[in-house]
């Protein structure tokens, strides 16, 4: 067999997966940035598209409602990930220690991530509801003043955030879980016999060790949380004042409910720079 | 005898191939020449109106053509997703033969190059003046016809009447603003303790919808033609900034004021029928969330005030019509075919036994005023009255930038709601954004 033939053959096998790669990721970016070049709208997607460069961009950062969505989507993602995976990796440190049924327990919670999103989304919204929901209903049995989860403002985003906790979390106890079972126990049998406390051996064996499975996991959670919408979509429609109207709702309102095609492509090539940009913080500075 | 048997296996099998391609072939000489078409159909939930419309209309279009075996396959979506498919289907160019159209995205389905000219097909019709005029006018867009509206809605102030007895309110005292907001003072003192809210006030996505009538009532609009435009000469420029929609948009607040509180969830009538507000202005289809056999006396219940409150007695009062609209997209390939299943929808024999079952508004005189409407009057709660505020109906706008100008609008409605803004401002802030959305 001749030296080219060898050394070409890996890319034969790789040519497939090379193909979806491109057909599925790489040529939908190139095209979503030409779409945002030009003028796209519903009005004028089938007649011959004029290119306008940047001019989608400007209105995007000239847009008031835009820089709001950012400022949520900063609200609603810090919230989201702290929450997901503190509590995630709570529960998971929890489940590996010796409990009963935790086989059992570790089923029950991930229920909420085998839910499609859009019914968790009604759920929350009928949990939420200001007159009819079982929360306000549970306080004011208690004496308690009801809120307005998701007609006040200053509180609706912090309601979608607790309904992304709840549904996003699984996948974190998920994903710590199996970190935490690569890690080798007799080094945790190693520290007891040194004269290691729980806590001690968790700050200093369990994370360190954690820490690429952590790093992974930020990152997925957080573009993720970045990129959804159908929470804020079902639940709000992104109002009251475009209070829950996230980066990713901003986008999908553009393209799909105003028409402007490529406004909305303008939006979703900010938004995969931001996600970009996170990872490389999460990896940058958390991997070292 | 391996062999004997592969033999045998073969030859059985040989034998069910051939009957089961003998029953394909043996076909009766008619049914054989008969040509298959199969006409396909986007349209919005709720799904019995459908089923209905569809089954007796195609009866009727199957004996005109005994020559076809004609199929009706409709898909029937919630709201936003018959949107979303129907522009799908456009753009990839799929071939749809019907599909139901929002007033609202009239003009941007026809802008887009997405709906069928209809016009020399419903001159032929020459139905033209059975249609309100309204209605008639709801589906064209730069003067051509591109759309027929086939049901309308009006939106009125419905109540129980046993709640506002309990809270000493005349209801006839709701009929101007002074005396709406005196009501809703009485009735959320008198209410408030058993869970009952006095009035509703719409906090969701369509808010603007019921601040229109308002605005019209006052002889406002929400656009208006306007010359000087950058690239079209002459276009529409907002003018729901007006004194009169600053007025409006100020009674709004007075209900704000008076405790009245907007709602951000809405369930289309379910929520007065479940007594959880004792007055709700809301859409005709609200009768629809009372179950058919109440209907005979549910007027002894419930109550309707064929209006939106007025200023004073002197004003004339409006509301808002929405309903559905019949069109063929450009991709259809059976445009004849679905254009002759179209008119015979709406055809009133077949049309109004629907209407009569789910409650809808006719958009067409020989059923709002001829013989059927007697049977709709003896069957649909407050028919005479619904029919009666056709005339002071008005629809919205159907250009293309209409969503985000409601956008804008409803901005300005929320605005007020949270007070952030006074009612001038806000649609002053509203207003400089419509103005650029439609290229000023």
């Amino acid at each position: 067999m001749s030296s080219t033939f060898v050394k070409a053959e890996p890319y034969f096998f790789l040519a497939p997966a090379l193909a979806i790669l491109f057909v599925f990721l790489i040529f939908p970016l190139f095209w979503n940035t030409y779409i945002s070049l030009h003028d796209v709208s519903l009005v004028t997607i089938l007649n011959q598209w004029e290119y306008i460069g940047g001019t989608n961009f400007l209105d995007l950062f000239s847009d008031p409602n835009f820089y709001m969505s950012l400022k949520i989507t900063l609200m609603f993602v810090g919230g989201s990930v702290a929450l997901q995976f503190g509590i995630g990796l709570l529960i998971s440190v929890l489940l590996q220690q010796q409990v009963r049924a935790s086989g059992v327990l570790r089923a029950i919670f991930i229920i909420p991530w085998t839910i499609s999103a859009v019914i968790a989304a009604f759920s929350f919204k009928f949990i939420f509801d200001d007159n009819f929901g079982i929360l306000n209903y549970v306080l004011i049995q208690l004496g308690l003043q009801s809120s307005g989860w998701l007609s006040d403002p200053n509180i609706v985003i912090w309601s979608l955030v607790i309904a992304n906790m709840w549904y996003g979390t699984p996948f974190t106890i998920l994903f710590l879980t199996a970190g935490l079972l690569s890690i080798n126990p007799t080094i945790y049998e190693a520290a007891v016999i040194d004269g290691a406390t729980k806590i001690r051996s968790f700050i200093h064996i369990t994370l360190p060790l954690l820490r690429p499975f952590i790093v992974i996991n930020l990152i997925l959670i957080t573009m993720w949380s970045v990129n959804f919408f159908d929470i804020q979509l079902i639940m709000t429609g992104g109002g009251p004042l475009f209070s829950s109207t996230t980066a990713s709702l901003y986008m999908y309102r553009q393209a799909f409910e105003f028409g402007l095609l490529s406004k909305g492509a303008a939006a979703g090539i900010v938004l995969i720079t931001i996600n970009l940009s996170v990872a490389f913080v999460y990896l940058r500075f958390l991997r070292r | 005898m391996k062999i004997s048997k592969l033999a045998c296996t073969c030859l059985v099998l040989a034998i069910l191939l051939f009957i089961s391609l003998g029953q394909v072939v043996v076909t009766t000489p008619v049914e054989a020449q008969k040509q298959q078409v199969t006409l396909t159909a986007i349209v919005a939930e709720p799904k019995e109106r459908w089923d209905t419309l569809f089954s007796d209309a195609l009866q009727k279009l199957r004996q005109k053509h005994p020559d076809m075996d004609i199929q009706v396959d409709y898909r029937v979506l919630p709201y936003d997703a018959t949107r979303t498919q129907i522009l799908t289907a456009m753009v990839g160019r799929s071939p749809i033969d019907l599909i139901s159209v929002d007033q609202i995205w009239l003009g941007e389905f026809a802008e887009g190059g997405f709906l069928t000219d209809l016009t020399e097909r419903a001159n032929t019709w020459g139905r033209e003046n059975d249609w309100y005029q309204t209605n008639w006018d709801g589906g064209k867009y730069n003067g051509k016809v591109y759309g027929i509206w086939a049901w309308t809605d009006i939106r009125a102030m419905w109540y129980w009447k046993d709640l506002l007895n309990q809270a000493g309110v005349d209801p006839n005292s709701l009929k101007t603003w002074n005396g709406y907001i005196a009501g809703a003072k009485s009735l959320n003192d008198a209410l408030n303790g058993q869970g009952i809210q006095g009035m509703h006030l719409v906090g969701a996505d369509h808010s603007p919808d019921m601040w229109y009538p308002y605005l019209w009532m006052l002889g406002g609009e929400i656009l208006e033609q306007k010359n000087g435009h950058p690239t079209n000469g002459t276009y529409w420029f907002p003018a729901y900034n007006s004194t009169q929609g600053v007025k409006a948009l100020e009674f709004i607040k007075q209900e704000i004021d008076a405790g009245i509180k907007p709602q951000t969830n809405h369930f289309w009538g379910q929520e007065f029928a479940d007594k959880k507000f004792a007055v709700m202005l809301e859409g005709s289809w609200l009768l629809g969330t009372f179950p058919r056999e109440q209907w005979s006396n549910l007027t002894q219940s419930v109550g309707m005030l064929p209006m939106f409150s007025v200023p004073n007695e002197n004003n004339k009062t409006a509301t808002m019509m929405g309903g559905w609209i019949l069109s063929i997209p450009e991709t259809s390939t059976n445009k004849d075919l679905s254009w002759e299943l179209l008119t015979i929808m709406l055809q009133p024999e077949v049309l109004s036994t629907m209407l009569q079952k789910e409650g809808y508004l006719p958009t067409q005189k020989p059923i709002g005023e001829g013989p059927y409407a007697t049977q709709l009057n003896t069957t649909i709660p407050y028919y005479k009255e619904m029919i009666a505020m056709i005339p002071i109906g008005h629809s919205r706008p159907n250009i293309p930038e209409y969503p985000q100008i409601a956008d804008n609008i409803k901005q300005a409605i929320d605005e007020v709601y949270f007070g952030i803004k006074e009612p001038k401002q806000a649609l002053d802030d509203a207003a400089l954004k419509s103005a650029k959305v439609l290229g000023w």
